[in-house]
């Protein structure tokens, strides 16, 4: 186990948001880390405050939203006490975020070589003596070396392309581009591949986690797809209606799921060998988040293992430990499948 | 009608209501003004048209509550009746436009082609006329009625209309459940009518409140030039036209308390548009 | 071989004319090009295939909402395709096919309670009388498993797997005998996925139904179909039965969507330019510029879907490639 300092460690993270017909809480109690050079896949289904999560870190939640409680520390610094300044400081250089829709994410008249020039730009990386491979290169060459380290046939030509020119996946590597052009130490993915082609969806994988592993870049990559986490993150940490529920290395996940809804998400989730029949949904429906009396554990109203004791307060889930889960009644350790 | 009061309509719309200040005070100077034309005749304290030399230019005072005219009309009485003028030729001008307007408009979006080239090409021409122009155009061809000013003003505000329903269905043409109605066995005719029609709606309503408030001030702006209207009737611009004279004079009571209230009413309308949207929109119901 | 087919779809295209690049006339976009496929009563056959490979424009024009350019659609002996499609929502043949849309949410107007909807196509399809729709609607609506006091919600009221469940009750509603399900899962959650997959598996044995499952999801697809058609470019590069087609892929565009699966292990990276859908030269294969496979033949003489031994076997595994590579078993 890694005595390392984490380079992200969020702490007993809770959010809610004030809406007109009550006031939804959307986490509670979070507790997630995310090592220098790691990928961490965060898997959960709508609702599950996986999303609010990545933006609450980069402080661009919506208005709505208020932090309860928790701290996340990155570097020294507590993202959420942070203010404006500090956080415009380090989105782009030091925190960078790629998103679902690179059509919507990107300015629809503004060739792409100069938003990713604008960031590189705003962190004034361009000139004034910066150390590292690119320091002698002008902007323009800058913004082209980053469209060629996202594969991106022809760069030169392409600089100078509006986003309508260019394809799905090739939006979607301008906005990797975008991201990564500061050399973030810290990239949040949400959702990055849910709407392109399967085939586009693997080649855009295998270029974020590439390049993760290649600059050493700590990666949360945020999805409701078991199978892509599966694939391509060290460790998986689960979600279910605004709790972490589970956190565990990729492999010791898909062997030993130790938390009764990983347990079904994993059974649920078609995959090479499943038949129809092999598919066990997870029965019930996600609790309302507006409701006044949530159960401590928010899952236990659909569990088939809960109890009593399952109504008082939730075992913590220790992000820093191997295989961790927030439940009274998980799997024990190297049992046979659920 | 304790079941509506209690369903989730009523629920929705008090809650629209008391959500926003604003909305509450345009609600109910609307109710007002449409109280007032409705009952106005009956509640004014002197007739509108009852003229008396002797009280000729009064300031605003406890018997005259916004002062008389040259001829020592009430201007109170004279203001409150011509709500219903002032409304009624709003609202059959905006009545016509939106039907008009709305119908060429999904005719336009849903068919495309030849269809929607022509109702745009119209709706551009209409749009190249000023409005004073057009209606001395109109008054001069058909004659001097309120009946041309209403259809003046509908013509005018036309193209709004067909905009936004042009533009409502075009977005909503190749929706997923304009494709399912016709898997339902829809004909085309149905669909812009069942289906398109009523979601195109709510845009259309706010559409409609922002140009009532346009079609009272079109209605009194025609007036004030002597188009449809004709004195002694009492309506607002040519309540306002009147007392022009005598702003110099120093008796400002005669133009302003007409074009403050005027002025009101199509704040009160403009302020509503909001409002209704809110209310129809299921969407943003919870 | 001379088996009654419920659908027989022979030599379907649909062509779209389009502004040429560079100013060139008579540019058309071959958007279905030369698609033939069969779908037996209670069969269910499955469509594959990324994006610009034509399976919208295809089940458009199978669901009538379309017209094709050319070709037949042979529904139980009568051409669909001679019935223009506007006014195709007037034939009796409308009620026989319908179709389960990809987003619950856009698919429903919102104006609309659940029972609406459902009860539409029973007036104006079944020419059902008030209370006999109602009666129906309420049949539906238990055949698919949505509680009746839902019924009178609105979709904005409903979750993701109730609205999809409307949504199959609406096109179940006339009692049709092919159903088109275009990503009908696409938008759901996993777990709720999973009951809608086998919702359907079950509708289509207790009904006696026929189906085209449109997915991108090649696992989904296999668990729910009998046989699978891989499209490219607007053909049919591969077809087969669905377990073949995934475990031997014959196509190497094939190999390359199975294999980009995750967890199934090395992906083929595909690589060179997609091929312009606008005025495609016929000689042409379609998948040459990007196939590791390619070879010279490849650019002269397009294959035709062929079987081993290069024979048009109905029944039979397919694949549109001179060298495509057969499991054992199939060559002869």
């Amino acid at each position: 186990m890694s005595i390392q300092v984490p380079l992200l460690d969020i702490q007993n993270f809770s959010l809610e948001f004030r809406t007109r017909s009550g006031t939804v809480q959307a986490l509670q109690n979070v507790n997630l880390q995310v090592g220098k050079g790691e990928i961490v896949g965060l898997v959960g289904e709508s609702g599950s405050g996986k999303s609010v999560l990545s933006y609450a870190m980069l402080g661009i939640s919506d208005a709505a939203a208020k932090v309860t409680a928790g701290r996340a520390l990155f570097g020294g610094t507590d993202l959420l006490q942070a203010d404006e300044r500090a956080l415009s400081d380090l989105r782009g250089r030091e925190i960078s975020m790629i998103f679902q829709s690179p059509r919507t994410a990107l300015n629809p008249i503004r060739p792409v070589g100069l938003q990713i020039e604008d960031v590189l730009r705003r962190h004034a990386m361009a000139a004034r003596g910066r150390t590292g491979p690119d320091a002698a290169l002008g902007l323009r060459e800058r913004a082209i070396q980053a469209l060629r380290d996202v594969a991106i046939a022809d760069p030169e030509r392409r600089w100078a392309a509006y986003p309508f020119e260019l394809s799905g996946g090739m939006c979607q590597r301008v906005m990797i581009a975008i991201a990564l052009a500061c050399r973030p130490s810290l990239l949040i993915a949400d959702e990055p591949t849910t709407g392109l082609d399967v085939t586009t969806q693997a080649a855009v994988m295998d270029l974020i986690t590439g390049l993760a592993r290649e600059r050493q870049m700590a990666t949360l990559f945020i999805t409701h797809d078991l199978g892509l986490a599966a694939d391509y993150c060290d460790r998986i940490v689960v979600m279910h209606a605004g709790h972490a529920v589970e956190s565990a290395p990729t492999r010791a996940l898909f062997d030993h799921p130790r938390h009764p809804y990983t347990a079904r998400l994993m059974s649920s989730t078609p995959h090479r060998d499943s038949t129809l029949a092999s598919l066990l949904p997870v029965p019930g429906a996600l609790p309302d988040l507006r409701r006044s009396n949530l159960p401590n554990c928010r899952f236990s109203e659909r569990c088939e293992r809960a109890d009593g004791r399952c109504a008082g307060p939730l075992p913590t889930l220790d992000a820093g430990a191997e295989h961790s889960v927030a439940c009274w009644h998980p799997s024990p350790r190297r049992a046979a499948h659920v | 009608m304790t079941g509506f009061l209690a369903s989730e309509t009523a629920r929705h719309i008090r809650h629209v209501l008391t959500e926003n200040p604003v909305t509450l005070v345009a609600a109910s100077l609307f109710l007002m003004f449409v109280l007032l034309a409705l009952f106005g005749p009956w509640i004014v304290p002197y007739d509108p048209l009852a003229s008396d030399s002797a009280a000729a230019l009064q300031p605003p005072s406890w018997q005259h509550g916004f002062g008389t005219d040259s001829i020592g009309r009430d201007i109170l009485s004279r203001t409150l009746v011509a709500t219903r003028l002032d409304l009624g030729i709003a609202v059959s001008a905006v009545a016509l436009s939106f039907a008009l307007g709305i119908a060429l408009g999904l005719a336009a979006g849903y068919f495309g082609g030849w269809w929607d080239t022509a109702v745009t090409r119209v709706s551009d021409t209409i749009m190249a006329f000023p409005l004073f122009v057009l209606a001395m155009g109109i008054v001069a061809s058909l004659g001097n009625t309120v009946g041309n000013i209403v259809l003046a003003t509908a013509i005018i505000n036309l193209p709004f209309y067909v905009r936004v329903a042009r533009a409502e269905t075009n977005v909503r043409r190749n929706a997923g459940f304009v494709e399912a109605a016709r898997l339902s066995g829809n004909s085309d005719l149905r669909i812009l009518a069942v289906h398109l029609f009523p979601n195109i709606l709510p845009p259309a309503l706010v559409q409609v409140s922002l140009n009532m408030g346009w079609a009272i001030l079109n209605a009194a702006g025609l007036s004030f030039i002597g188009l449809g209207v004709r004195p002694p009737t009492p309506e607002w611009g040519i309540l306002v036209a009147e007392g022009a004279q005598f702003i110099v004079s120093g008796e400002w009571w005669v133009s302003f308390f007409p074009g403050a209230v005027l002025m009101l009413a199509v704040f009160s309308f403009n302020l509503l548009g909001d409002a209704l949207r809110d209310i129809f929109d299921p969407r943003k119901r919870t | 071989m001379s088996e009654r087919q419920l659908l027989r779809v022979e030599r379907l295209a649909k062509r779209y004319p389009v502004a040429g690049s560079k100013g060139q006339r008579g540019a058309l976009l071959h958007a279905v090009d030369d698609v033939s496929l069969h779908i037996a009563p209670g069969e269910s056959l499955g469509l594959v295939g990324e994006s610009g490979c034509g399976k919208s424009t295809l089940v458009r024009l199978l669901a009538r909402l379309i017209d094709p350019s050319e070709g037949r659609i042979v529904f139980n002996g009568e051409d669909l395709a001679t019935l223009p499609a506007r006014a195709f929502a007037r034939t009796p043949q409308r009620a026989a096919v319908q179709m389960v849309f990809q987003d619950p949410t856009d698919s429903l107007n919102p104006r609309y309670t659940a029972r609406d909807t459902i009860r539409e196509p029973c007036r104006l399809l079944a020419g059902m009388d008030a209370a006999a729709a109602d009666a129906r609607v309420d049949e539906v609506a238990t055949q698919v498993g949505l509680p009746l006091a839902l019924l009178s919600r609105f979709p904005h009221q409903l979750s993701g797997g109730q609205k999809a469940r409307v949504g199959i009750a609406r096109a179940l509603a006339s009692g049709p005998k092919l159903l088109i399900l275009d990503e009908p899962t696409a938008a759901l959650d996993v777990s709720v996925q999973a009951v809608v997959l086998q919702l359907l598996d079950r509708l289509r044995r207790e009904l006696g139904l026929s189906t085209l499952f449109v997915s991108h999801d090649l696992n989904v697809v296999r668990l729910l179909t009998d046989r699978v058609a891989v499209m490219y470019l607007g053909k049919i590069v591969e077809m087969g039965p669905s377990h073949q087609v995934f475990a031997h892929p014959a196509h190497p565009y094939t190999q390359a969507l199975v294999s980009a699966i995750p967890g199934h292990g090395p992906r083929i990276r595909l690589d060179g330019e997609v091929q312009s859908p606008i005025n495609p030269p016929p000689q042409v294969c379609r998948f040459a510029s990007r196939c590791p496979s390619a070879q010279d033949r490849c650019l002269r003489d397009a294959p035709p879907l062929q079987g081993p031994c290069g024979l048009p076997l109905p029944a039979a595994h397919l694949a549109a490639c001179h060298f495509a590579r057969w499991p054992e078993a199939l060559v002869v």
